[in-house]
């Protein structure tokens, strides 16, 4: 387990910098997550996507269904490669603070 | 070019005396490596039936190379160290040396070599290099399986706490996690994503399709690659909508309690692969199923095919491949494909775990011609297939994803090129996730499908919208 810092942003991430307490999620934990991404800032858009799989990981526990995601926020996946250039598992669903996806994801 | 260079350099380097492995582990060992892994191998030897079988390829395994032009791996490096027999060669000089009389002896009057930390390193390495894909079992004159021979290594390895990350974290969540599969997906997110598929279903059909769960009594129980849950919505609908228009709606069920048919304990481990299966089997009991379906998974169709007989004892089930249940319907007239929907150039991948015994090769290919005109094979194909290059639990490994693309599916990708086809079909949650990656990386004009993707565009239900009126609106809403 490795300590990712960012200004005041101070947290537990696995080897790809995924959060490994996604409880400890906030709006600047976010923007921290984001930097690694090649994100520098998040959009309406950008916090729109984050916080459609932020409910949705609180409602059920896990990332919903790409199809989903792309149906209940609008977006097309091209799109949501356009604001998370790793993609909807690996950039949208870190930088919302959800753990790496584990199996064949 | 340098992303080449740095995928063939050897994997396990070490820096200011500190190692790096290839991968991800959770607690990497460094320390008395080779009597931990002599210990291990001990163990496993006086537990399983192993001992005659390495006896016997410690006898046959002649290291004549043929096997070398088979391997995928080799061809794209050229690396001696990547030739099957070289690597199945460490683990039986290994048992040779310390567990027969012969190579005890031999080391002691002779020149036999030791087991060493170099040794070690280099099979940490060489057993995840292989994709064990068992395309040189083709070729070996004397019958040397080194894919199993790759899961032996790689058992012995995890017994000493040598295995990637991900495969661990995975079938640890499976067996002793609160979800009981691979990819963590509780039962509510697994409701919600049903619900999710049958308003799919029923906005394109206009038929209303409510996927049975935890029915008992039924004759299927229904198990996918559970990746398949957040990845492969028209590879599931496919699958429904085939089961819908047969007639056997009421005859199959999803269970809650599992539903996962991947079985990561086929790459790595011994007494994962069993008792993955009998949680499955356990399921299938609880629900008083009769037989075992399983999704467009290679891995999961095979290790459920080739052992649950072995590991159920009693409790056995028939195990099919959707496809095998899909290509009955076709013969006996029970669903109809629409031939002209699908006009793209269409090719058929083999997943190595399902086509390599010939078991599942000819079923695809009779379903495809019967709704699709313009099929290429690649070739080789078939029994003879190359592996897509993720094999053997690879492609969750995601930080070996420069080795996966420069080399293990590079002849994979070759073979796609000459195709010239628009659609690559891979009938396997692996491989489907592995060949995306590799269309991307070589930039090949195509687009990777599940065949029961196709078939959900294809498929005439009385009483639902006709194909063409899918088809019409689908290029309707792409605009």
């Amino acid at each position: 387990m490795a300590i990712f810092e960012w200004e005041e942003v101070k947290i537990d991430v696995d080897e790809d910098g995924f959060m490994e307490e996604p409880d400890q999620w906030n709006e600047r934990v976010a923007l921290a997550l984001a930097s690694t991404e090649g994100v520098a800032e998040l959009s309406e858009e950008h916090w729109h996507l984050v916080n459609y799989l932020r409910d949705y990981y609180q409602k059920f526990g896990i990332a919903p269904m790409i199809r989903k995601l792309c149906k209940e926020t609008g977006f097309p996946l091209k799109k949501v490669y356009e604001l998370f250039p790793s993609g909807p598992a690996k950039g949208a669903c870190k930088v919302a603070g959800l753990a790496k996806p584990t199996g064949c994801v | 070019m340098d992303e080449v260079i740095e995928a063939v350099k050897p994997l396990v380097q070490r820096d200011n005396g500190k190692k790096t492995y290839p991968y991800y582990i959770e607690n990497p060992v460094t320390e008395n490596r080779v009597e931990r892994f002599l210990e291990a191998f001990a163990a496993v030897l006086h537990f399983t039936d192993y001992k005659p079988l390495l006896d016997s390829y410690c006898t046959s395994n002649a290291k004549c190379n043929r096997c070398a032009v088979t391997c995928p791996v080799y061809l794209a490096t050229g690396d001696p160290k990547d030739i099957p027999c070289y690597r199945t060669n460490l683990l039986l000089e290994t048992y040779k040396r310390y567990f027969t009389f012969g190579g005890w002896a031999n080391s002691r009057f002779s020149n036999g070599t030791d087991l060493t930390e170099e040794i070690i390193d280099e099979m940490l390495d060489l057993f995840y290099r292989c994709t064990a894909c068992r395309r040189c079992t083709t070729e070996c004159p004397m019958g040397v399986d080194h894919g199993l021979m790759t899961r032996l290594g790689r058992y012995i390895l995890s017994l000493i706490g040598i295995v990637p990350k991900a495969l661990q974290v995975a079938t640890r969540e499976q067996l002793e996690g609160e979800t009981h599969n691979t990819s963590k997906i509780p039962k509510v997110a697994l409701m919600d994503t049903l619900e999710f598929l049958s308003d799919e279903i029923e906005e394109s059909f206009g038929v209303r399709m409510e996927a049975p769960v935890d029915k008992y009594d039924r004759e299927y129980v229904f198990f996918c690659a559970v990746s398949d849950y957040l990845l492969e919505p028209d590879t599931l609908m496919g699958n429904a909508v085939v089961l819908y228009a047969a007639g056997d709606w009421d005859k199959w069920t999803i269970g809650t309690q599992d539903f996962d048919g991947i079985n990561y304990g086929l790459f790595y481990s011994d007494w994962h692969l069993e008792n993955i299966i009998k949680q499955l089997v356990h399921e299938v009991t609880r629900l008083r199923g009769k037989k075992i379906l399983i999704g467009e998974c290679g891995h999961a169709s095979r290790s459920a095919h080739d052992f649950v007989p072995v590991f159920a004892g009693k409790e056995s089930y028939p195990v099919f491949n959707f496809m095998e249940y899909t290509l009955d319907c076709i013969e006996k007239g029970k669903i109809k494909l629409n031939p002209n929907i699908i006009t793209e150039r269409v090719t058929y991948h083999d997943p190595c775990n399902i086509s390599r015994s010939g078991w599942i090769v000819e079923q695809p290919r009779k379903i495809i011609r019967s709704f699709i005109k313009d099929f290429v094979e690649m070739e080789p194909h078939g029994v003879n297939n190359y592996c897509c290059g993720g094999g053997g639990g690879l492609v969750s490994v995601d930080e070996i994803y420069n080795f996966r693309m420069n080399i293990g599916g590079k002849q994979k990708a070759d073979q796609i090129r000459e195709t010239g086809a628009e659609i690559v079909i891979s009938p396997c949650a692996n491989c489907k996730k592995q060949l995306k990656e590799l269309v991307e990386f070589y930039k090949l004009p195509c687009k990777v499908m599940g065949l029961h993707d196709l078939i959900l565009k294809a498929i005439e239900i009385p009483g639902a919208k006709s194909a063409e009126e899918r088809k019409e609106e689908a290029a309707m809403f792409e605009m």
